[in-house]
C-alpha cells in the first residue's frame, strides 16, 4: 500500500478512537467523583470592582449520582441572607429545575429556565454554573494536552447538544491526567471566553479526590468568585424526602 | 399687500379696541382648544409613555383587566415553545407621605431573571450597585429608588423610606438606585422596585400577579406568538402587545375627549360670530372707502380678498394669542385632568406636566385663521358686491333688504322644519343629527326676526322706565339689525351651550342622588383606600368575618370589583353578595321581575347588568350573557336590568361566590357595614378602627364621607363643563363690547345734536345702558330658550351614543337665575367706557362727524 495512503487511512481509522477518548476521558473524571452524598460547608468570597469584599456562609447537601443529583444549599451567614435556601434537581437529560426559598417571607420561587444565565446573587456564578453536567449533555473532542498549576491534563471541548439549553457556545474542560480530577473549566460564548472556574486544593476525602478551592473569574466584569469547601463529607446518610419543595418550607 | 397697509391698517388703528375685542374673541376659542386637547393628551402620553418605559422589551403581555391571576399561568406561558423569556409583574401606587411628592408607582419583579425584559441602569457602571442582590431577595423590605426621586428628596441608598401596606405604615430600605433614564423615568420619575413574592406579601395580593411580560424567540412574530400564548392561557386572560392597555385606557377617556371637543369647537363656534359680526360692521361702516375703491378700479376680487386677508391676519394674531393663553393653562389643566383620571377610573398615570404638542400648536393655529376667515367670508362677499353708487348713499346700510330678509326666513323655515321632520319620523342616528344641526343652525337664523319683534315689545316697558332714553335705546337698536342680531346670536349660542351643559350636569346629578340614596346606604364603607376607585390594595376574605365579630355591627357586605374590557367597552364586574345586598337596598328595575332577578343571581344563576351597558351593547332580558374570567367562563343569562351608576360605561353584577370561582380570588376591595339599631355610625367607626385598625390598614368612611366622594367626583368632572362655560360667556360679552362701541361711533352725530339740543351727559350714558342691557335681555331671552332645545338633542347624545345613562330632562333653573344678573351686570359693565367715550368726545367734532 502506498505510504500516504497508509498513514491516511490509520488516521481517519483512528478518529473514532480520538472522539471517544474525549468522551471516556470525562465519564471517567465524573466516576471518579461518584459518591451517594456529599455535604460541606462553603465560604463564599465575592471580590468585586474595587477588591470589594463580600463574604457569605452556606450549607450544601447532595444526593444522587452526577447528573441526576439533588442539591440543597441554605445559607448561615450573614445575618441578613441566613435562612435562604436553592434547591437544584439535576437531569441527565435535561435542564435542572430550581427553587429558591426565603424564609422572611415564607415562600419558594422556580428559577426559570430563561433566567439561568443571570449571575447568582451577586457572584461571579450563574445559575446554570450551579447545576450538574451529564456527561451525554455533551459532544466532546480532544484537544491535546496541556499543563495547569504544573500538573498536565487533558484538554478538552464540550459542545452543549441541541437538548442542552445552554448559554455557553462550548466549554474548554482541562482534566488532570494523573487523578481525573477537572482543574479548569473556560467557558465561551460564541469565541469569546467569558468565564473561567479554576479548581485548586486538591484533597482525597474519603478516596475520592476532590478540589476543595474553586475559584470563579468572569472575564468581561474582571470579577472572581472563591469558594471554599470545609468539612466536606462524602456518603453521608440522607433521605431523599429532604431534597423537595416541602422540604425547603419545613427546615426554616 | 399694498391695500393692507394702505387701507386696513388705519382702520384697525383707529378702532383699536374693536379689533382687539375681534382677536381676544378667536384667542379664548383656540386657548380652550389649545388647553383641553393638551391636557387630554398629556395624561393619555404620561400613561403610555409609562406603560412602555416599564414594559422595555416586551413584546406582548399577559393581563386579565385589573382582575390579576393566579401565580400558576407563569409557567404555563414560560412552557410556551415561542416564549423566550416571561416575567411577571405587579404594580400598585401607594401614598410615600412625603410633602409635594405624590405617589410613588411600585413595580414588583422577580429580581432573579427580570433583567431579560428590562434594562436597569443602575447608579453606578457596575451591575452589582444593588447593594447586594440576595439580601434585596431575602429581606422584603428591600426597595430600589430612582435617582431623581431619591435626588429630590435627598434620599441614599441605605436609608429608609416608608409607605403604607395592606398591614399599615411600614418601612422600607433603599438597597439601590436606577439612573435617570430609560424605566427610571416612568410614572414622572416616582418609581421603585420591589421583589414581587415580597410586593404579594406587602399588597395583599395572595399567590396573584398583575399581568406577565413576555419577551419570544427569535424569529417568531407577535401574531404567532400571540396566538401560541392565548392557546395555552386559555380564553380568561388577555394577551396583547403593551400598547393594548392604552387603547384600554383612551376608551375610558373617549366620553371625556368627546366632551372636550365639542366645547372646544362651540367656543370657536361663538368666536366666529364675534369675527362675522365685527366684519360685517366693517364692511358696513366702510362702504364709502368701498365705493372709492371699486371707482378707481378694484375689482370685487380684490374687494374680497382684502377683506379675508383682513380676517386672515386677524386670525393669525388671535390664534398665536390664544395658542399662548392656553399654554399659560394648559399645565394646570393637565394637573387637575390626571387627578380626575386618577379619581374616577383609579387609573394609574402620574402627569407632572403638560406635554405640549408644536403640530398641535401649529393645527390651532391653522384652525383660527380659517375660522376667522369662514367667518369673514359673507361680509367679504357682501363687500365685494358694493355698489360704488350705493355705497356713497348714506343710512341705508343697516337695513336688511328685503331679499335679504326673505331669504334668510326661508332658510330658517326650512331648518326648522328638517329639524321636525327628523325628530318625528327619522329612526337613524345621522338623521338624528341632521335634525340637531337643523335645529340649531334654525335658531341662530330666526334670531334677526326675535331680536326686533322682542326689541318692539321692550320698547313699551324702555319707555315706561325712561321715556327718552328707552326709545332712543330701542330705536337705535332697531335701526341696526345686522349689527344687533350678529351679537345676540353669539349670546344665544353660548347661553344654549351654558344651558346645554348646566342640564346635563343637573339631570347628572338628580340621577346619581337618586342612585346613591338608594345604593350606597351602609352606615359605614370599610375600604384599603380613602379613593374608593383605586383597587392596589385588597382585604383577604377573613376581613368580612373580623369585621362582623365587631360589636355594634348588624351586617357586613363584601364587594370585589374589577374592570374588564368587555366588546369593546371597560366595563365594570362587581362581585357582591347578592341576597344580603337585595335585601337592604332599593334599586330601579327596568326590565325583569325584581324578587325573581334577586333569587337567581343570588344563587349564582343569573347576572344583572346595568341600564347603561345593556343600552350601550343592546343588551335585553334574557339574553346570554358570557364573560371570559380568568379561571372560567360565566355563561349565564341576564336576569335584570336595573339603573345603576357604578361606572359610566356599563356594570355588571354577579354573586360573589361565582366572583370567587371565576376569578380564583376571594380578596375584598369594599366591605358594606350596617350597623345595628341603637349604634351611632361615628362610634362604630372608632370601634372598628381600635379593633382591626392595628394590624391592617383601613379607611373606615362614614355615608357622609361617601356622598362627599361622589359630589367631588362630579365637581370634577363638571369642572371642566364650568371651565367652558366661562369661555362661552367671555366671548358673548366681548360682542356685547365690540357691538355698542360700533353702534356709539356710528351714532356720534346723533348723539351730539342730543348734546347740542340740551340732553345731559347722564341721559346719554342712559341711553347706552339701555341699549347694553336690551341687547343682554334678549340674548338672555333667546339664549335660554334655544338653550331647552340644545339641552333636548344633548341628552339624546348622551343618553344613547355615549354613556346609555338615562338623564332626566331638568332645566338648570340655578344656572338660570345665575346667568340673569351675570349677563345682564356684563352687559352693563361693557357699556361703560362705550358710554363715557359718547358723553366725552368733542361736541363740533361729534356734530362733523359723517
Amino acid at each position: 500500500m502506498n505510504r500516504s495512503l497508509a498513514i491516511a487511512v490509520s488516521l481517519v481509522a483512528a478518529a473514532p478512537l480520538f472522539a471517544q477518548d474525549a468522551r471516556q476521558i470525562v465519564a471517567e473524571s465524573q466516576k471518579r467523583a461518584r459518591a451517594n452524598s456529599q455535604r460541606y460547608e462553603g465560604v463564599l468570597e465575592v471580590v468585586g470592582a474595587g477588591n470589594k469584599i463580600s463574604k457569605k456562609s452556606w450549607v450544601s447537601d447532595r444526593i444522587g449520582a452526577f447528573g441526576n443529583s439533588k442539591v440543597i444549599i441554605r445559607f448561615t451567614a450573614p445575618a441578613d441572607v441566613k435562612g435562604v435556601a436553592l434547591l437544584v434537581v439535576n437531569h441527565p437529560d435535561r435542564a435542572s429545575d430550581q427553587w429558591m426559598w426565603t424564609p422572611a417571607i415564607n415562600r419558594e420561587r422556580r428559577i426559570a429556565l430563561q433566567d439561568r444565565s443571570t449571575r447568582f446573587f451577586a457572584t461571579d456564578f450563574s445559575f446554570e454554573d450551579l447545576e450538574e453536567r451529564d456527561v451525554d449533555q455533551f459532544d466532546y473532542k480532544l484537544l491535546g494536552e496541556e499543563a495547569v498549576d504544573g500538573a498536565a491534563c487533558w484538554k478538552i471541548e464540550a459542545r452543549p447538544r441541541e437538548s442542552k439549553s445552554s448559554q455557553y457556545t462550548l466549554t474548554r474542560i482541562f482534566i488532570r491526567k494523573d487523578n481525573y480530577v477537572p482543574v479548569q473549566y473556560e467557558s465561551y460564548i460564541k469565541d469569546q471566553v467569558v468565564r473561567r472556574l479554576h479548581e485548586t486544593d486538591i484533597a482525597n476525602v474519603q478516596g475520592i479526590w476532590t478540589a476543595r478551592t474553586l475559584e470563579m473569574t468572569d472575564l468581561r466584569r474582571n470579577s472572581r468568585t472563591i469558594l471554599r469547601f470545609e468539612k466536606l463529607q462524602y456518603n453521608v446518610p440522607m433521605k431523599e424526602d429532604d431534597f423537595t419543595v416541602q422540604a425547603l418550607r419545613r427546615e426554616q | 399687500m399694498i391695500l393692507l397697509r394702505l387701507i386696513s391698517l388705519p382702520y384697525l388703528r383707529k378702532h383699536r379696541l374693536r379689533s382687539l375685542l375681534t382677536i381676544v374673541g378667536i384667542a379664548l376659542g383656540v386657548a380652550l382648544l389649545v388647553g383641553m386637547y393638551t391636557a387630554n393628551d398629556s395624561v393619555l402620553h404620561s400613561f403610555s409613555d409609562t406603560v412602555d418605559r416599564i414594559a422595555g422589551k416586551s413584546q406582548l403581555q399577559v393581563n386579565a383587566g385589573d382582575a390579576g391571576f393566579p401565580e400558576e399561568v407563569l409557567e404555563r406561558v414560560q412552557s410556551v415553545p415561542e416564549v423566550r423569556a416571561a416575567a411577571p409583574v405587579i404594580e400598585a401606587e401607594v401614598e410615600t407621605g412625603i410633602k409635594g411628592q405624590g405617589k410613588l408607582l411600585i413595580v414588583a419583579v422577580d429580581m432573579t431573571g427580570d433583567q431579560t425584559l428590562r434594562d436597569y441602569d443602575f447608579d453606578n457602571q457596575d451591575a452589582d450597585a444593588i447593594d447586594d442582590p440576595l439580601v434585596f431577595l431575602a429581606q422584603p423590605d428591600s426597595l430600589i429608588l430612582t435617582r431623581d426621586f431619591a435626588d429630590r428628596n435627598h434620599i441614599r441608598s441605605g436609608d429608609k423610606i416608608t409607605f403604607d401596606t395592606v398591614e399599615g405604615p411600614r418601612q422600607f430600605t433603599v438597597r439601590g438606585l436606577l439612573k435617570a433614564g430609560g424605566m427610571a423615568q416612568a410614572f414622572g420619575g416616582n418609581l421603585a422596585i420591589m421583589d414581587i413574592y415580597a410586593a404579594q406579601h406587602v399588597l395583599g395580593r395572595g399567590r396573584r400577579f398583575d399581568r406577565i411580560d413576555i419577551g419570544l424567540r427569535e424569529g417568531v412574530s407577535v401574531e404567532q406568538g400571540e396566538a401560541a400564548i392565548q392557546k395555552a392561557v386559555g380564553p380568561g386572560l388577555t394577551v396583547e402587545p403593551p400598547s393594548g392597555r392604552t387603547k384600554n385606557f383612551e376608551s375610558l377617556l373617549g366620553v371625556y375627549t368627546i366632551a372636550i371637543k365639542v366645547s372646544s369647537v362651540s367656543a370657536l363656534g361663538i368666536g366666529m360670530f364675534i369675527i362675522f359680526n365685527a366684519f360685517s360692521i366693517a364692511v358696513t361702516q366702510r362702504r364709502s372707502e368701498i365705493g372709492i375703491l371699486r371707482a378707481l378700479g378694484a375689482t370685487r376680487r380684490q374687494i374680497r380678498t382684502l377683506f379675508l386677508a383682513e380676517s386672515a391676519v386677524a386670525g393669525l394674531i388671535g390664534s398665536l394669542a390664544g395658542v399662548a393663553l392656553g399654554m399659560a393653562f394648559s399645565h394646570a389643566l393637565t394637573l387637575a385632568t390626571g387627578q380626575m383620571m386618577s379619581q374616577i377610573f383609579g387609573v394609574r398615570q402620574n402627569v407632572q406636566h403638560a406635554d405640549i404638542d408644536p403640530r398641535l400648536l401649529v393645527v390651532s393655529v391653522f384652525v383660527g385663521i380659517l375660522t376667522s376667515m369662514l367667518a369673514a367670508w359673507i361680509p367679504a362677499r357682501n363687500a365685494a358686491r358694493v355698489e360704488p353708487v350705493q355705497a356713497l348713499q348714506k343710512g341705508r346700510y343697516q337695513v336688511l333688504s328685503a331679499g335679504e330678509s326673505r331669504a334668510r326666513l326661508m332658510a330658517a323655515c326650512s331648518s326648522a322644519a328638517i329639524a321636525i321632520a327628523c325628530l318625528l319620523y327619522g329612526h337613524s342616528r345621522p338623521l338624528f343629527y341632521v335634525g340637531f344641526g337643523c335645529a340649531m343652525l334654525g335658531a341662530l337664523l330666526f334670531v334677526p326676526y326675535l331680536s326686533q319683534a322682542l326689541v318692539r315689545l321692550l320698547r313699551f316697558p324702555l319707555r315706561w322706565f325712561r321715556p327718552v332714553e328707552g326709545a332712543l335705546a330701542a330705536d337705535s337698536l332697531l335701526q341696526a339689525p345686522r349689527r344687533t342680531s350678529a351679537t345676540v346670536a353669539a349670546l344665544v349660542l353660548s347661553l344654549a351651550l351654558v344651558v346645554g351643559q348646566g342640564g346635563m350636569a343637573r339631570g347628572s346629578m338628580i340621577s346619581i342622588e337618586e342612585w346613591v340614596n338608594n345604593t350606597l346606604n351602609p352606615d359605614l364603607f370599610v375600604a384599603t383606600s380613602e379613593n374608593l376607585g383605586a383597587r392596589d390594595f385588597h382585604f383577604p376574605a377573613s376581613m368580612e368575618t373580623d369585621l362582623a365579630a365587631v360589636p355594634g355591627v348588624a351586617e357586613v357586605q363584601a364587594v370585589r370589583s374589577v374592570r374588564m374590557q368587555y366588546r369593546g367597552l371597560p366595563m365594570l364586574v362587581v362581585g357582591v353578595e347578592w341576597g344580603k345586598v337585595a335585601r337592604r337596598t332599593k334599586r330601579v328595575v327596568v326590565a325583569g321581575n325584581g324578587p325573581e332577578m334577586d333569587r337567581l343571581t343570588a344563587a349564582g344563576q343569573g347576572v344583572i347588568v346595568a341600564e347603561n351597558l345593556a343600552a350601550l351593547l343592546k343588551l335585553k332580558l334574557g339574553d346570554t350573557f358570557e364573560l371570559n374570567a380568568p379561571a372560567e367562563t360565566i355563561r349565564l343569562p341576564i336576569v335584570g336590568i336595573i339603573r345603576d351608576l357604578s361606572n359610566q360605561l356599563g356594570t355588571v353584577f354577579i354573586d360573589r361566590s361565582l366572583f370567587i370561582r371565576s376569578f380564583a380570588d376571594d380578596s375584598i376591595d369594599v366591605l358594606r357595614v350596617y350597623s345595628a339599631p341603637g349604634v351611632v355610625p361615628e362610634n362604630l367607626r372608632q370601634a372598628i378602627v381600635e379593633r382591626l385598625g392595628k394590624q391592617r390598614h383601613l379607611f373606615v368612611l362614614l355615608n357622609a364621607d361617601i356622598r362627599k366622594f361622589v359630589n367631588d367626583i362630579m365637581d370634577q368632572w363638571f369642572g371642566m363643563t364650568y371651565l367652558q362655560v366661562l369661555v362661552a360667556v367671555s366671548v358673548a360679552v366681548l360682542g356685547i363690547v365690540n357691538t355698542l362701541t360700533v353702534s356709539i361711533t356710528d351714532r356720534r352725530r346723533e348723539l351730539g345734536v342730543l348734546r347740542a339740543v340740551g340732553g345731559l351727559r347722564h341721559q346719554i350714558r342712559n341711553t347706552v345702558w339701555l341699549e347694553a342691557l336690551t341687547i343682554g335681555a334678549i340674548g338672555l331671552i333667546l339664549g335660554l330658550a334655544t338653550g331647552v332645545v340644545n339641552l333636548f338633542y344633548e341628552m339624546q347624545v348622551v343618553t344613547v351614543d355615549l354613556t346609555g345613562i338615562p338623564l332626566g330632562f331638568h332645566f338648570p333653573y340655578s344656572i338660570a337665575l345665575v346667568l340673569l344678573p351675570v349677563i345682564l351686570g356684563a352687559a352693563l359693565g361693557s357699556a361703560i367706557l362705550p358710554a363715557e367715550t359718547a358723553v366725552r368726545g368733542s361736541l363740533v367734532e361729534a356734530l362733523e362727524y359723517e
